[in-house]
């Protein structure tokens, strides 16, 4: 949980305390680190509440399990639909065709941010057909680029401009449409006037986290990074690969790569630098058809993706920009790499993960209304968000990333609205508590004679408000507590840390209960959220013990509350 | 001063946009009178409210027409033998850094890549000695009793004066859109210093940066004959120098800088051009060092008229954001790096002379907060020492590209660096509380080895926190 919203939101308040949360994951990156942050626990059991697992643990493991209705995990089911090479280009294409078919023919004509592509070896014959029409038009320089669809970071790409370069390929995987064997690549027009800086080319990596496909929501990511080549662009020699891919795992084996530097700027470092060139409008208007090229990438899928709410997905963009600024979409990345190189990468992913975890609310103490939550900016949920017409952005997209303040922000205004919802059910607990208070003892008298579920023992024996509403705090601990014995713990010494904190916020609290129900007598102040728990043991100590449900958790929990095994023993009797 | 002559007077009243509004107006109220006396146009322009923007025309017109010339000797005498001594101590260090270059060519394992004439330390410990010497000179009877690394009898402006000038920085807001292309309008029709001084004081938008600074430095209309120089200088890089070597040396910690790295080719071209550009002897404000020749020295000063130090590629490093184009580039550095930068390379009893400054910061900080000052002292790393290489490179690698760029602005707006005294009592301030828990000049270094971010906005506010 980022750090303010521990600060400012109270243990009690709280529908699923972060104590309470478990994450596995097989990853040893920033995203074990950005757990930890949070203070969840790690497991290696199938008792996760949130799992960041690898694209081949969906494939072969998720279709045959079943997942709790509160367990979290970062892949769609068939994310590959659009984060394979292949199948994006297939989807993109088939989503225009409809598009057109609809009449939406300026629709239709948006999806114009990918490169000419075929697949091979099945589009072969229509590829070459496209081959000797560029070449019979003199455009021998038109060069392609070869991607082989399983694979990542680089692998096995190759550039050519002649057709015999790809023969050997041919000869070697066998040609053949039939030849199941043959290693499916796709065969992209390679773009040949990038924009480049200080020579060097560059493409973009930016995040986009999608939390549902129905209705599509998805948050972007205000900072990403321009990936620059070591090497002096060079359109006529092709087979330097060092000089045309900007992918990371290809840089680091450059004789001149240096480990410090790792090549990267963020995108405010670039957009400040393409200001200067293109002025501010026109940057502003590239962004922007940044976001909407993602936008649309992910409508062209939407309903092909199974929708599933235990599923949220990080999405890492690799956009070129071409020399006239134009956007084009190279891959979307399913697992975009959550390693640094340099302290300042470490703390912005760390940073990002964090935000996502705080957007997917494990906690549940969001109303899922946000439009920015740390980092990320809501920028569609069912439809395109529209920012309003006197905003000075279009898009947030490189803009300067508030997330610290925003977090602290958000974090308050939650803590706010948290207090505010637990003093409700409080008072309604109360006033329920007074009118059928007599009913209630008689049924009471019956549960305790018959000692049935916990659920019977909510209301108090007591006559008085009082204990009622304590009791009532009681089960709502209870309840925020399946981990009882950590929660014990950890709530004691946090509790001292926190006070003066939770003294600002008590008094936001008071003042809103003056406001609210001031008449209410049953409501005093001292009910501060600072006392709960010597509260708690008082009470517990005072009033009967038999009361709550002695189950094997519970003792565990008078155990480390230092109520002692005598009151158990009672309730055993 | 050198006078311009009437006709190059009349080119540039002709340049600006003001000159045929305020001929426009002029016309139309006159209509057909032949003859014209100054009492009429002075009556005239007050019947129409332009006689302040005609004065300024003129103002500024005539501080074009007169031609800067670069200070060579300094009214303080003692400064004029420093900087012979200053120069010929730097023919030394030459004469090192040249056997240390041949030393590694014959032996391939020793690769000493840290060459350089002289750094920012050099600097100080240099103007370290002036106390002792003038104290000797001067004072033989006087004792100094200050605390204070500099102590040297120079004119310099009030401190407190310097404070208050920089307190409206303050009350900046960021500014709404149709705020920002008001100014962007302005700038664009905008001709007179004074005017683009004061947008400068303000706020630039990233966007209408270069324009500003081509417009302040007149070089708007001059984009080809800017070009063609720059190729010209480019072809005679073609001649290798000794120089080019260090050079080339010292762009290598400019390619760690995440935000810089990008551009070290042009860094090291710029550079290479700059060391051979003859015009900068004669438009550089202050000479940096007194052109000696020694006959035993293998090497002579470059054309430029002074020795490239440590870390020169990094005063070229944020202006690579302004432009695109590579001679912008070249002529904006050579614009600040003549009108601006060469006093911090100075000796000089100028007020913006690295001297100057040192000495404002120290007395800033010993006045203002004695106890850290005191306690820096104590520990062996005094507030200079501290603060030197902030101070000289203005702050470049220590804050992001766009506080860099908000510093020069604030330089052209000021048409001064006493905006880096501000920002280096504001750096002090920040890191205060942790810098008086450090015991030793260790402590301290691993204070500033940590993650940091430092930004101009936030310095400034700690600047004038007590």
């Amino acid at each position: 949980m980022s750090e303010y919203f521990r600060k400012y939101i109270k243990k009690e308040h709280y529908a699923n305390h972060y104590t309470n949360l478990k994450f596995k994951t097989s990853f040893r990156n920033c995203i074990l680190e950005a757990f930890k942050r949070r203070l969840w626990k790690e497991t290696d059991g199938d008792d996760w509440d949130i799992m960041w697992a690898e694209k081949e643990w969906i494939h072969e493991v998720m279709d045959h399990t079943h997942l709790q209705p509160n367990q979290k995990i970062n892949h769609f089911r068939n994310h590959y639909e659009l984060t394979r090479k292949d199948l994006m280009i297939k989807n993109l294409k088939r989503y225009k065709k409809n598009l057109e078919r609809e009449g939406k023919q300026e629709d239709a004509n948006n999806y114009n941010f990918y490169p000419l592509t075929f697949h091979l070896p099945s589009e072969y014959p229509i590829f070459f057909e496209e081959f000797k029409r560029q070449s019979q038009n003199g455009d021998t320089k038109t060069a392609w680029i070869m991607k082989p669809i399983g694979k990542s970071q680089g692998k096995g790409i190759f550039i050519f401009n002649k057709i015999q370069q790809i023969s050997q390929w041919k000869n070697t995987l066998r040609y053949n449409q039939d030849n199941p064997q043959a290693e499916a690549y796709i065969v992209q027009k390679y773009l040949a006037d990038p924009l480049l800086i200080g020579g060097k080319k560059f493409d973009m990596r930016i995040y986009l986290l999608c939390t549902s496909y129905q209705p599509l929501t998805l948050y972007l990511y205000r900072t990403g990074f321009a990936r620059f080549t070591h090497h002096r662009y060079d359109n006529e020699d092709i087979t330097n690969t060092y000089v045309h891919l900007t992918n990371v795992a290809i840089q680091k084996t450059s004789d001149n790569y240096d480990e410090k530097l790792g090549g990267k700027w963020n995108l405010q470092t670039l957009k400040l630098y393409l200001m200067a060139k293109y002025g501010q409008e026109k940057v502003a208007e590239t962004f922007y058809n940044i976001q909407m090229l993602m936008i649309r990438s992910l409508q062209a899928v939407q309903k092909i993706i199974i929708n599933d709410k235990h599923c949220f997905e990080l999405y890492g963009f690799d956009i070129l920009l071409d020399a006239q600024l134009k956007p084009w979409l190279l891959e979307v990345n399913a697992s975009p790499s959550m390693t640094s190189n340099t302290p300042i990468d470490f703390e912005l992913k760390c940073g990002l993960l964090d935000d996502v975890f705080t957007i997917i609310d494990l906690e549940k103490v969001l109303t899922g209304n946000e439009e920015q939550i740390g980092g990320f900016d809501l920028i569609c949920k069912g439809a395109p968000i529209k920012l309003p017409i006197n905003s000075t952005f279009t898009t947030y997209l490189g803009a300067f990333n508030n997330r610290q303040q925003q977090l602290k922000k958000i974090a308050k205004s939650t803590a706010i609205r948290l207090a505010q919802t637990y003093q409700e059910t409080q008072t309604k607990a109360i006033e329920i508590g007074s009118k059928g208070q007599k009913e209630k003892e008689e049924k009471d008298k019956q549960m305790r004679s018959s000692s049935k579920g916990p659920q019977a023992m909510q209301n108090g024996v007591n006559g008085s408000n009082k204990p009622n509403n304590l009791s009532k705090q009681n089960t709502i601990m209870k309840r925020n507590t399946t981990n009882l014995p950590a929660l014990g713990a950890v709530q004691n010494k946090s509790n001292i840390k926190r006070q003066p904190l939770q003294n600002a916020g008590q008094q936001q609290q008071q003042l809103q209960q003056s406001q609210s129900n001031s008449s209410k007598k049953n409501n005093p102040n001292e009910d501060s959220m600072l006392s709960a728990n010597q509260k708690l043991q008082k009470l517990t100590q005072e009033s009967k013990i038999n009361q709550f449900q002695p189950y094997k958790q519970q003792s565990q929990y008078n155990d480390v509350m230092g109520m002692g095994s005598r009151n158990l023993q009672k309730n055993e009797e | 001063m050198q006078q311009l002559d009437n006709q190059e007077i009349l080119m540039k009243l002709k340049a600006s946009k003001q000159f045929w509004d305020i001929k426009k107006k002029i016309k139309q109220g006159f209509n057909e009178q032949l003859k014209i006396g100054v009492n009429d146009i002075q009556k005239f322009a007050q019947s129409c409210e332009i006689e302040d923007q005609l004065i300024k025309l003129i103002s500024h017109i005539l501080k074009k027409s007169k031609k800067r010339e670069t200070l060579k000797e300094d009214q303080i005498e003692f400064l004029n033998t420093s900087k012979i001594k200053w120069t010929e101590l730097l023919f030394k260090n030459l004469d090192i850094v040249h056997q240390k270059t041949k030393n590694q060519e014959e032996d391939d394992t020793n690769t000493d890549s840290k060459l350089y004439i002289y750094d920012e330390k050099n600097l100080l410990a240099f103007l370290q000695t002036f106390k002792q010497q003038q104290s000797n000179s001067l004072y033989q009877n006087v004792q100094f009793q200050s605390n204070k690394l500099l102590n040297i009898n120079i004119p310099l402006k009030s401190s407190q004066s310097i404070l208050d000038k920089y307190q409206y920085l303050l009350l900046q807001e960021e500014l709404q859109d149709d705020k920002i292309n008001k100014i962007r309008k302005q700038i664009e029709n905008e001709h007179l210093d004074i005017e683009l001084e004061k947008i400068a004081q303000n706020f630039v938008p990233n966007g209408e940066r270069c324009l500003l600074y081509l417009k302040y430095f007149e070089f708007d209309h001059q984009e080809t004959v800017i070009q063609q120089n720059f190729a010209k200088l480019q072809k005679e890089c073609s001649n290798q120098l000794f120089y080019d070597e260090l050079l080339e040396i010292d762009g290598h910690e400019i390619s760690e800088d995440t935000f810089y790295f990008v551009f070290q080719e042009q860094i090291l071209t710029c550079l290479k051009c700059f060391i051979r550009d003859k015009t900068i002897k004669e438009n550089i404000r202050i000479q940096l060092q007194s052109g000696l020749k020694k006959e035993n020295t293998e090497f002579q000063l470059p054309v430029a008229g002074f020795f490239p130090f440590k870390n020169i590629s990094k005063y070229v490093a944020p202006i690579c954001y302004l432009s695109t184009k590579i001679h912008i580039i070249y002529a904006l550095f050579k614009e600040f790096f003549c009108r601006y930068f060469c006093f911090l390379h100075s000796i000089s009893s100028e007020n913006n002379s690295i001297l100057a400054l040192c000495m404002q910061i120290e007395e800033i900080v010993s006045t203002r907060s004695p106890k850290l000052f005191h306690h820096l002292k104590v520990i062996g790393s005094d507030t200079l020492k501290l603060i030197m290489h902030q101070l000289v490179y203005c702050f470049i690698g220590d804050m992001d590209p766009p506080h860099i760029l908000t510093i020069y602005d604030q330089i052209i707006g000021h048409d001064s660096l006493e905006i880096l005294i501000i920002l280096c009592v504001g750096f002090l301030n920040k890191y205060k509380p942790k810098l008086l828990l450090a015991k030793n000049y260790e402590n301290v270094q691993q204070i500033f080895s940590e993650l940091r971010e430092d930004k101009f906005q936030e310095l400034v506010q700690f600047a004038y926190k007590q």
